[in-house]
């Protein structure tokens, strides 16, 4: 008992991990979107406990919040819209399903190649995870990427002056 | 293996799965989802990153990326709509018209 | 001064040309082109007039003028300069004199035609190059008079371009033309690498000069001569000038008779400085020139076409002048080219009158007993006739006298077979131009009823010109040329043995005209039965003779041919076709077939497109994992 106490954050970062994993593996393999939407949703939330567990909390509160609360409502949301009976449902795979996973396989081999070369040279024993505090994220915010951060404002603005004239020009064409 | 690298596994296997998806699946908005969970593999390894530095850069551009999910979902969203309306499918192969 | 001299018939041509469009069917606006065409060039001889008399009030001493500098290499300027001395203000009369007579004359010829601004256009702009030519200083200058002539002398060959034969004699001339100029060039050239200018009066100066260059005067004068034989109608390349009788005779008077064929004439005697130390060169000037004469001759003799009678006597006489040039007489050379100007200019406008009276017809078989019909033409063109023919006291006695003495008796290589030919030469020509006199005008009447009824005397305009020129063909002797030139182009020693043959060969000269015109009288009198008799007992050599030697065919079968089959065969089949065309269609071939094989890749699924892109993240991958 008192092991699983000393070891809670490294038990629960294991299983939020694995299913993580899991819920990622479901949202290429699952059939029907909703269930896709399903899995990806428990993704997001799982990953979000991970930060919640890495002490960065407002990111994980954003996690849940954005992704969660709002992209991912949104797209059950269409789900819901569409036609259930839609022949994109029934078939599951495109043509290329044998390319693609093997081409995704060597990304990723080459991928954690890197990482495995870092892991292996020791550079990981210099130091344990150090953490930062909400206050230096806060003053990197807004001291040094204040920029940054406006022009997601304007970034958002075009996105939904965009949203609108698809609307329009879809309105137009059929009125 | 330390907690860093584990996580960076993690975040390439989410990143790998994610790539997969946009190229074997058929239906245009599971596509959309896979893209979703490659920004998130990407996120996690940000987040990593900047744990293990101890520096808020990395979750400075995480919070970034939230914005930009954001704002991509706002305009796909809609444009699958119409797809949707236009052909009664969201089956990519149906939209083939760019065929040189 | 100069300037304008040479700037005014181009303010003609502008004037013209611009305008010439708009100007024909009103007829204001033909009097219109018919001031500014024929004024201008008249404004330009009276200038000349003045010129003339400040270079006589300032002792003979050259006037020049420079009136840009074109370009300067290597501290060389190449200047559009003009410069004026006794031969040039002889060549500059001339040509602004007969220039505006001839245009006057062509106001009466030309009236009616329906592009009559476009002809006073080409005949200004003609006379503007021409004027170039004689007026220039530098090599440079004269080369761009030079083609510019050959350029206004195509566009009035081809003037009615509409008949493909005229169209084509223009392009004949054109072509030819070039043959010789190439040779001209490379004079230039070689002038220019020796000397380092281009400056005649220099160049002359240089091999003047004590420790003359160090170039062969036999190669540059060789060279400029080839030029010459190209322009004035010279063996090998004098085939053009007969068929650029197609222009109208205006034209042909101007200049395929005064003026622009006497331009090798003119740069000869300009370049004499060089002919002085080239002997082989000068030798190479008298036998083609005296050769060319005589061939001329014979093919005249056997003409049936007014115009082309009158062509091949042009290359005759033109010969006569390469003659003079040849043995050192270049003032004598001169003297000729201008008394040619006047009668020959006289016969072919006489000839146009001719033709006009005729309503276009130029074969003498059909005329005959014209003299009455119309005696101004007649009389006008009897004088020139004469003074071609070399009896006295009309001009052309006076020049030929003169070659016929130097041919023989200079010491720069006269001797007795150049004198025997061009003898033989003058008889045959005082033959035929009675001949055509004769065909012409005398004897009995071959018109049919219709031409018959509508012979008629030429305008004012066109008559009184004649006059004036067969005027200066008669008297126009007494102003000794080689006197004037003497002290710019000295004549050559006498050979002391010949020096008192002086006499005979007068003598020799007038008999030899008057043996002409009775030997044409004889055959020709009456009813030309004569004539016929004798011309079917030779029947092979009149085919010869009619045929001009066959010389067209020759040059067609040896040059033409052969370069067709070159340009068939080997450029177009294998150059152009396979080569040139079969690169680009080639490259376009290639193009479309790696644009289809790229447009394959362009499925339009986006699958497929998602795994091109990963494809390319991988090969960024691997590729930084090697080098990074």
């Amino acid at each position: 008992m008192t092991w699983l106490l000393a070891n809670l954050e490294t038990i629960l970062l294991a299983i939020f991990g694995v299913s993580a994993l899991v819920g990622g593996v479901l949202v290429v393999m699952l059939r029907q979107p909703m269930r896709v939407a399903m899995a990806l949703i428990s993704t997001m939330i799982f990953l979000g406990g991970i930060y919640g567990l890495l002490g960065v909390h407002f990111i994980a509160a954003f996690q849940v919040l954005i992704y969660v609360g709002a992209v991912m409502v949104f797209m059950v949301y269409v789900i819901m819209l569409l036609d259930p009976r839609d022949p994109a449902t029934r078939r599951r795979f495109s043509g290329l399903v044998i390319p693609g996973v093997a081409v995704a396989a060597v990304v990723a081999g080459l991928l954690i190649r890197g990482v495995a070369a870092d892991a292996g040279t020791g550079a990981a024993a210099a130091g344990a995870a150090r953490g930062f505090s909400l206050a230096e994220f806060a003053s990197a915010f807004l001291n040094k990427y204040w920029l940054h951060f406006e022009l997601t404002s304007v970034l958002l603005l075009a996105a939904v002056v965009a949203a609108i004239a698809v609307i329009r020009a879809n309105r137009e064409d059929h009125g | 293996m330390d907690k860093t690298h584990a996580l960076l596994y993690l975040a390439l296997a989410l990143f790998a799965l994610g790539l997969c998806g946009v190229i074997i699946r058929r239906n245009l908005l599971v596509m959309l989802m896979s893209m979703e969970l490659m920004l998130n593999g990407v996120n996690l390894s940000l987040v990593a990153f900047a744990d293990r530095m101890g520096s808020a850069e990395g979750a400075v551009l995480v919070f970034l990326i939230f914005v930009v999910a954001a704002a991509e979902i706002a305009i796909a969203i809609p444009i699958v709509l119409l797809l949707a309306k236009s052909r009664r499918t969201l089956d990519a192969d149906a939209f083939a018209d760019l065929r040189g | 001064m100069l300037t304008a001299i040479a700037l005014l018939p181009l303010a003609g041509f502008l004037l013209n040309g611009l305008f010439a469009t708009r100007l024909f069917p009103n007829p204001r606006g033909t009097r219109f082109v018919t001031l500014v065409g024929c004024g201008l060039p008249i404004l330009a001889f009276l200038l000349t007039l003045d010129a003339f008399a400040e270079l006589r009030a300032g002792g003979y001493v050259p006037l020049s003028e420079t009136l840009y500098t074109w370009i300067s290499i290597g501290g060389a300027p190449f200047a559009i300069e003009f410069w004026f001395d006794r031969l040039t203000a002889v060549m500059v009369l001339i040509v602004t004199g007969v220039g505006s007579l001839i245009h006057v004359y062509s106001v009466g010829y030309m009236k009616g035609d329906e592009s009559y601004a476009r002809y006073f256009a080409y005949l200004n702009l003609f006379l503007f190059f021409m004027l170039l030519l004689v007026l220039g200083r530098s090599l440079l200058v004269l080369f761009v008079g030079w083609e510019g002539v050959g350029l206004a002398s195509y566009l009035l060959i081809g003037f009615w371009f509409a008949d493909p034969e005229k169209a084509a004699a223009g392009k004949k001339a054109f072509i030819v033309n070039r043959i010789g100029d190439a040779g001209f060039l490379l004079g230039m050239f070689v002038l220019y690498t020796a000397l380092g200018t281009l400056d005649m009066d220099r160049i002359n100066a240089a091999f003047m000069a004590s420790p003359g260059p160090a170039i062969s005067a036999t190669l540059v004068g060789i060279l400029l001569f080839i030029g010459a034989t190209g322009k004035s109608a010279q063996i090998p390349l004098y085939v053009w000038l007969p068929d650029a009788m197609a222009g109208p005779t205006p034209v042909s008077a101007l200049i395929h008779a005064a003026t622009m064929v006497t331009a090798g004439v003119y740069m000869v005697a300009r370049m004499s400085g060089i002919y002085v130390h080239a002997e082989g060169a000068s030798q190479l000037v008298a036998w083609v020139g005296v050769l060319t004469a005589f061939f001329a001759a014979t093919i005249a003799i056997a003409q049936n076409d007014i115009k082309k009678v009158l062509a091949y006597s042009t290359v005759s006489q033109l010969g006569f002048m390469f003659l003079a040039a040849g043995v050192g007489a270049y003032g004598v050379a001169v003297f000729h080219l201008y008394t040619h100007a006047f009668f020959k200019a006289c016969l072919f406008l006489g000839a146009g009158s001719v033709i006009h009276a005729m309503s276009g017809e130029q074969d003498i078989r059909k005329m005959g007993a014209l003299a009455k019909r119309i005696p101004v033409t007649f009389w006008t063109f009897a004088i020139a006739t004469a003074a071609i023919a070399g009896l006295p006291p009309l001009a052309g006695f006076f020049s030929k006298d003169e070659i016929l003495w130097y041919a023989y008796a200079s010491e720069r290589g006269g001797s007795f077979w150049l004198v025997a030919i061009a003898a033989l030469t003058a008889l045959m020509t005082a033959f035929y131009m009675f001949r055509l006199l004769w065909l012409t005008f005398l004897g009995e009447s071959r018109l049919d009823a219709h031409a018959a009824a509508h012979v008629h005397e030429s305008p004012f305009s066109m008559t009184g010109v004649l006059v004036a020129l067969a005027i200066l063909s008669a008297i126009g002797g007494f102003l000794s040329i080689p006197h004037v030139l003497e002290p710019m182009l000295p004549l050559p020693g006498i050979l002391a043995s010949r020096s008192g043959a002086h006499l005979p060969i007068v003598v020799l000269s007038v008999a030899l005209g008057l043996a002409g015109l009775l030997g044409a009288w004889w055959m020709f009198g009456g009813k030309a039965e004569r004539a016929k008799a004798f011309g079917e007992k030779v029947a092979g050599v009149r085919r010869v003779l009619e045929g001009k030697y066959f010389v067209d065919e020759l040059y067609d079968l040896v040059i033409g041919r052969p370069l067709l089959w070159i340009s068939e065969n080997v450029f177009l089949k294998i150059g152009d076709r396979a080569l040139i065309d079969g690169t680009l269609n080639g490259l376009a071939a290639l193009a479309q077939r790696t644009a289809a094989a790229m447009g394959r890749l362009q499925t339009g699924h986006l699958h497929f497109y998602a795994l091109l892109a990963l494809a390319g993240l991988l090969g960024a991958l691997a590729w930084g994992w090697r080098h990074v």
